[in-house]
């Protein structure tokens, strides 16, 4: 192989890899939703865009450093997930055929908050590009890759990892494994239902928007992004499996790798339809997904 | 509502609604929003006997609309056929395929069978944008000619006369489908499935019925919203229009015969008359979507005229209906 073609490659498994991680991290959040409180959060993509744009606007307009505007993202978006599941989630906690209602409800405020964008946002510009996270550029062997990256690809791997451990190890995280599992054992063995919904959706939620953070610090988005990464993250989760981080990771890795690699010789819609595909498929035959128990 | 009180209203309507677009002659927009609001009713009657009747919410209904509405824009342009005999054979295929799509309802419920319509949907959109051939991608096809009837071109108030009984035909046909037996082992269906089996209802050809005389009514109303707007893009067949039809029947009133009329005649016309506020539409439709799942379960006209009872009955009959769908 020359020396070309192992760029070529080399590159292509980054940016595999860092949309991998992304995607994962996406699709955990919207698992962790799904698989606790049984709520697909059709909204994700939406969520996802915001955390981006409300950084692009601190940064742009007010001058503050990324990572400061992204820790402030990330609070504001704890603070919007609480007011929300004040408001609007807890409502259908109780109802049993809630995914539905939810799946709905979340296309409704999907439907908000883009109408909100085109207001606001899609008044300004096509493309967002936040500044430069980290100055620089490291060289990988022959390989140059910016330092923006490197770093967006450690915090999403050390993110996942820290979901992992959270949920094997914490307090809460047992409780939240406890409901995926069984709700009314749960109940029974006196975890506080409710309080671990709660957590769940504002968790969740989270972490949507430190995935949508990450993937502003690497790549310029536009507000189109939403509709294609609600998809992904749907198509992720179910194929991962409702609930399991370890499919989420293991799936958004394989759809990343899959993405970047069917951008070099196609256009990125062939990947887009390749997930539909294997949404349908696993939907059809195993719809708990291949990593769930 | 007593059956004699529904006939009276009934006959008024009908004969209202075929004098309605004379009336509105001196004011093409309120003409053209009338024909749009009948065009809207056909899809709702449609989506009306899936969603509120068989209990299946299919977010491709769209998309199956479109898909008739290319076939008959095909065959009209290329093929040189009449409108009147593309648009049944160009809503047959759409049916046909309606009914492929529908197939993994047999083995999808609840929330599982709308998220793959809703990737079948997402699918589609991508189909129409990305394989011009017979779409023209995004930029749609404009200048749609309309159909003729007696060698003259349907244009002004016999367009509207000429949707006005296609949609009363689209209502009258669902309360005829709903009043034989076919109607209630559609609800059968939705009830519970065991059961239904287990009373000797072949559940499998109800379904794959039911996709059928559904894809149906999308494709006449994708047909005609075609000629009858003159411009088609993949735009007008993408998930916010299947939403937008969920949401007509949801907020009028699912699995009844007059609540889908309410919804169409409250919802149908608010894009149009908020034409220079684009954003207020999708903020609308969202807030209405919020609230009609918290609030209004059952719908306005279920609301309205059933009393308060319903919305628990709604939630109780899913509930039934819920249980074997977790995974």
């Amino acid at each position: 192989m020359s020396d070309a073609t192992i760029l070529v490659l080399v590159s292509m498994l980054i940016t595999g890899v860092l949309l991998g991680l992304v995607f994962a991290l996406v699709a955990a959040g919207v698992s962790i939703m799904y698989g606790c409180i049984w709520l697909p959060n059709a909204s994700n993509g939406q969520v996802f865009v915001l955390a981006g744009l409300l950084a692009w606007s601190l940064t742009n307009s007010l001058g503050w450093s990324v990572l400061a505007a992204s820790l402030a993202v990330l609070a504001a978006g704890g603070v919007m997930a609480w007011m929300l599941e004040f408001t609007l989630i807890r409502r259908l906690y109780e109802a049993p055929n809630r995914n539905i209602d939810y799946f709905v409800m979340t296309l409704g405020l999907t439907q908000i908050i883009s109408g909100v964008f085109s207001v606001t946002y899609a008044r300004y510009n096509d493309q967002y590009e936040l500044p430069k996270t980290i100055e620089g550029v490291t060289f990988l062997g022959p390989m140059p890759i910016t330092n923006t990256r490197l770093f967006v690809i450690a915090v999403a791997a050390l993110a996942i990892a820290a979901l992992f451990a959270g949920l094997r190890y914490h307090q809460m995280g047992r409780a939240l494994r406890a409901v995926f599992q069984n709700r009314d054992a749960a109940a029974l063995r006196g975890v506080d239902v409710k309080s671990v919904y709660r957590f769940a959706f504002i968790l969740g939620t989270v972490v949507t928007m430190l995935g949508g953070l990450l993937y502003a610090m690497a790549y310029s988005f536009d507000l189109t992004l939403a509709w294609t990464m609600s998809v992904t993250a749907f198509a992720i989760m179910i194929v991962g499996g409702p609930g399991s981080i370890f499919g989420a990771l293991v799936v958004g890795l394989v759809f990343g790798l899959t993405q970047a690699g069917v951008s070099v010789v196609a256009s990125p819609t062939m990947a887009t339809f390749a997930y539909l595909g294997a949404m349908l498929l696993i939907l059809l035959i195993k719809p708990s997904g291949v990593f769930n128990r | 509502m007593t059956k004699a009180h529904s006939n009276i209203l009934g006959g008024i309507v009908c004969c209202s609604l075929v004098a309605l677009p004379f009336a509105l002659q001196s004011n093409k927009f309120l003409a053209f929003i009338l024909g749009m609001v009948l065009i809207n009713m056909i899809w709702a009657c449609g989506m009306n006997v899936l969603y509120g009747f068989v209990g299946l919410m299919p977010l491709m209904y769209a998309g199956i609309a479109g898909i008739a509405a290319y076939g008959m824009i095909h065959l009209t342009r290329a093929e040189g056929w009449s409108f009147w005999v593309a648009m049944p054979v160009a809503s047959l295929c759409a049916a046909i395929v309606g009914v492929l799509l529908g197939l993994p309802s047999l083995r999808l419920k609840g929330f599982y069978f709308t998220l793959c319509s809703l990737v079948i949907q997402t699918a589609m959109t991508l189909v129409f944008s990305y394989f011009p051939k017979y779409t023209n991608g995004d930029t749609g096809i404009n200048q749609i000619s309309p159909p003729t009837l007696n060698g003259k071109e349907l244009n002004g108030a016999m367009f509207e006369v000429v949707l006005v009984l296609f949609a009363l035909a689209a209502v009258g046909s669902v309360a005829f489908i709903m009043s034989r037996p076919l109607g209630k082992r559609f609800i059968a269906v939705r009830e519970d499935e065991v059961l239904a089996e287990a009373v000797g209802i072949d559940v499998v050809r109800t379904k794959v019925l039911a996709f059928f005389l559904v894809s149906l009514y999308a494709g006449v109303g994708g047909c005609l919203y075609a000629v009858y707007v003159g411009f088609v893009s993949p735009r007008a067949f993408d998930i916010l229009s299947s939403l937008a039809i969920w949401l007509i029947v949801a907020f009028g009133g699912r699995g009844s015969i007059a609540g889908p009329i309410v919804g169409t005649l409250v919802l149908a016309p608010l894009p149009y008359l908020l034409q220079e506020v684009p954003w207020a539409k999708d903020i609308i439709l969202g807030v209405l979507i919020v609230g009609v799942i918290l609030w209004f379960p059952g719908g306005i006209y279920g609301s309205l005229f059933k009393g308060r009872g319903v919305r628990a009955a709604v939630r109780k009959g899913d509930a039934d209906r819920m249980v074997d769908q977790r995974v």
